[in-house]
This record gives C-alpha cells, sequence and structure tokens, in this order.
C-alpha cells in the first residue's frame, strides 16, 4: 500500500540541506564567501524547517515525532525481538536523528556566522566549537545513513526512496 | 491493512510494563559520547601532521575499549528487552519463573531473536496468524520460524513444546529454596 508521508518541503529541505552540508563540509574554504552563502542558507533552511514543524503536514510537524523515552526503548526491542513495526512517519529513533541534526546545523551555522562578526572574530573558543561540531554533524551523518540502510532493510521499506518520491510502500 | 502504532496499541499486545532499562540507556549514550570525544581528538591530531606514537597509542586504545564496551552493552540490552518482551504484565513468580525457563531453553537451542520471539508467543498460545500481526510480518513467515523452533527443539508440534516447559515448573519449586513456603512446596 502506498502512503503519502513526505510533502514537498520536507523533501527539499531534507535534500537542499543534505547538498549544502556537503559543499562546505568538503568542497568550499571556510573562509571564503560562498563557504559564507552556504552557512547562510542553512540557517535559511533551519528556520524554514522550525516553521514548517509546526504549520506543515501531518507528518512534517514536530508534535507528530516528539520522541518519547518509552517508544525509542519500544523500538530497540522491535530490533531486539526481530517484530516489525512500520512507522507511516519518523520512528522513535529517527526522530532523535532528526532533533539532533537540526540542534548542530544551526550551531554551525550561528558559530560560523560569529566568526564573521567583529564582537567574535578570530575568537579562538568560537572556532573549536564550529569544528567541533563539524565533527558531530559527519558523525551524526554517518550514522543516520548506516541506520536507514539497516532500517530499511529490517522493514523491507525502501526509507531512501520515501525521502524522493514521498510515497512509503508498505506492506 | 498495513501495522502503524495504533494498530498495534490497540490490541492486547504483551507491551510490557516492567521497569526500563533507562540507566543501562544512559550509560550506553554516555559513552557513545565519550568515543565520539576521542574520535575528534584523534582526527584532529592526525590533521596537525606530527603525531607521536605515545600520545597516539593509549588514546586509539581508550577508543577502542570504549567501543569494545558499547557493544557489550548494546548486547546485553538486547537480551534485557527480548526477556521483558517475553514476560507477562503480572509478574508473579510463576511468570517470572516461566519466562526464566523460556529463555533457558531458547539459549540452549539457539534460537535467533525472531525465533524466541515467535516461540514465545506460540508457548502463549497465540495462532499462527495473531503472530504474524503482532510481529508485522508474513504468516507464512511466522510458519518458518516455527518449523526451525521445532526442529532445535527437537519436539513435533506445539503441544510438546508447552509439555517441556510444563514438566521443568512442575519438578522445580516455585519460589526460592530458602523460603519456608519454598520448602513445603517441595515434596
Amino acid at each position: 500500500m502506498r502512503v503519502k508521508v513526505w510533502d514537498p518541503v520536507v523533501r527539499l529541505f531534507h535534500w537542499a540541506l543534505v547538498a549544502a552540508f556537503l559543499a562546505n563540509a568538503f568542497l568550499t574554504r571556510p573562509g571564503k564567501e560562498l563557504h559564507q552563502w552556504v552557512g547562510y542558507a542553512v540557517a535559511g533552511l533551519i528556520a524554514l524547517r522550525v516553521i514548517w514543524g509546526f504549520i506543515g503536514t501531518r507528518h512534517a510537524r514536530f508534535a507528530d515525532f516528539l520522541p518519547a523515552p518509552g517508544a525509542v526503548l519500544g523500538q530497540v526491542q522491535d530490533m531486539a525481538t526481530g517484530r516489525k513495526r512500520r512507522h507511516e512517519g519518523h520512528s522513535p529513533l529517527g526522530a532523535l536523528m532528526i532533533f539532533n541534526l537540526l540542534f548542530t546545523m544551526a550551531g554551525l551555522a550561528a558559530s560560523g556566522y560569529a566568526m564573521t562578526t567583529v564582537a567574535f572574530f578570530g575568537v579562538e573558543w568560537v572556532e573549536e566549537v564550529h569544528e567541533m561540531l563539524v565533527v558531530w554533524a559527519e558523525l551524526s551523518v554517518l550514522v543516520h545513513v548506516v541506520a536507514v540502510v539497516v532500517e530499511s532493510r529490517r522493514l523491507g521499506v525502501n526509507l531512501p526512496k520515501s525521502m524522493v518520491t514521498g510515497y512509503k510502500t508498505l506492506p | 491493512m498495513t501495522q502503524t502504532d495504533a494498530d498495534i496499541s490497540t490490541r492486547s499486545a504483551p507491551r510490557p510494563t516492567p521497569r526500563r532499562p533507562m540507566s543501562l540507556v544512559a550509560l550506553i549514550l554516555f559513552q557513545a559520547l565519550c568515543s565520539a570525544f576521542f574520535v575528534f581528538d584523534v582526527i584532529e591530531d592526525l590533521s596537525r601532521g606530527e603525531v607521536p606514537l605515545m600520545h597516539m597509542l593509549p588514546e586509539v586504545g581508550a577508543t577502542i575499549g570504549l567501543f569494545v564496551g558499547i557493544l557489550f552493552e548494546v548486547r546485553s540490552l538486547m537480551v534485557l528487552l527480548r526477556r521483558q518482551a517475553h514476560m507477562e504484565k503480572s509478574l508473579g513468580v510463576a511468570a517470572g519463573a516461566l519466562a526464566e525457563l523460556m529463555e533457558d531453553y531458547f539459549r540452549q537451542w539457539a534460537l535467533t531473536p525472531s525465533e524466541a520471539d515467535v516461540a514465545a508467543f506460540t508457548i502463549k498460545g497465540y495462532s499462527i496468524a495473531e503472530i504474524a500481526t503482532l510481529r508485522g510480518s508474513a504468516e507464512g513467515t511466522v510458519k518458518t520460524h516455527l518449523n526451525a523452533i521445532y526442529r532445535k527443539a527437537g519436539v513435533q508440534g506445539r503441544g510438546q513444546l508447552v509439555s517441556l516447559l510444563i514438566e521443568d515448573l512442575l519438578n522445580a519449586p516455585l519460589v526460592p529454596k530458602d523460603g519456608m513456603a519454598g520448602a513445603e512446596a517441595r515434596t
């Protein structure tokens, strides 16, 4: 059964953020103007997503995927027992990663912007925070991708495809 | 129909409510953060270029140690959650003893996590169709699991599987030996 789960805003946000993060992590040079503009774009994307988290479609809203400790452990228990409970929207563990990535990206944009201001220009701790967040974001993205693949195989639902087409095919 | 959260939670499914192993989860998260910090540190050292071996060795060693620790904790968390999933909501002495006995047998027979789950439902008397719904899998899959369970346990069918446990429960004291009741219960 095909179910529409991700609206265009969610999908566009996701892939735009992927592109922006990859660009700034590996392609653009820190301190250069392009790096800064991509950073502003990330800040804009995050702001858009936060607003959409309150007024968006059903599965786009934060209220739809607030992670409860019991639900998170329930999902781990499903894994431990081989039960396949498929979530239409975000799963509890997936929701944790989303909030983690949202906060990390917001922190990256904020610390990056701070480095361009007069007050914080050349201040060492701001740079260190920015660098630490980069590593944290890279680790998070790695875990995110691995988790998506593992969950897709475990549940038999192609999750990456659903983030492209917007539809989940649930058996 | 598809399986959604609402679907399952309305059923009288054995979603167990005993205390959650939150402290273990917290420990795993904390150690994951620690190892993330070490990984960050190692990456930073490497990007700096000059890396004295005496500085790197302990760091890499500590990181590996943390990862191994996390691995073991995750494993025991899985075992704990599996055990909880197979327990009845009423945690009477008999239910606890039965769950323990079941888990012992499942280990002995080397059942996979999925097979152990199906076995637990079967022992509790669920039908194949019901188990398939509870686990979100096809009935054919459940049947395959059941065949594997019967083969590994060396029994003919559900009746024999259950009687194995009943026999053990009847032979063993339900209450620990040191208790007064235990002495009486045993002949």
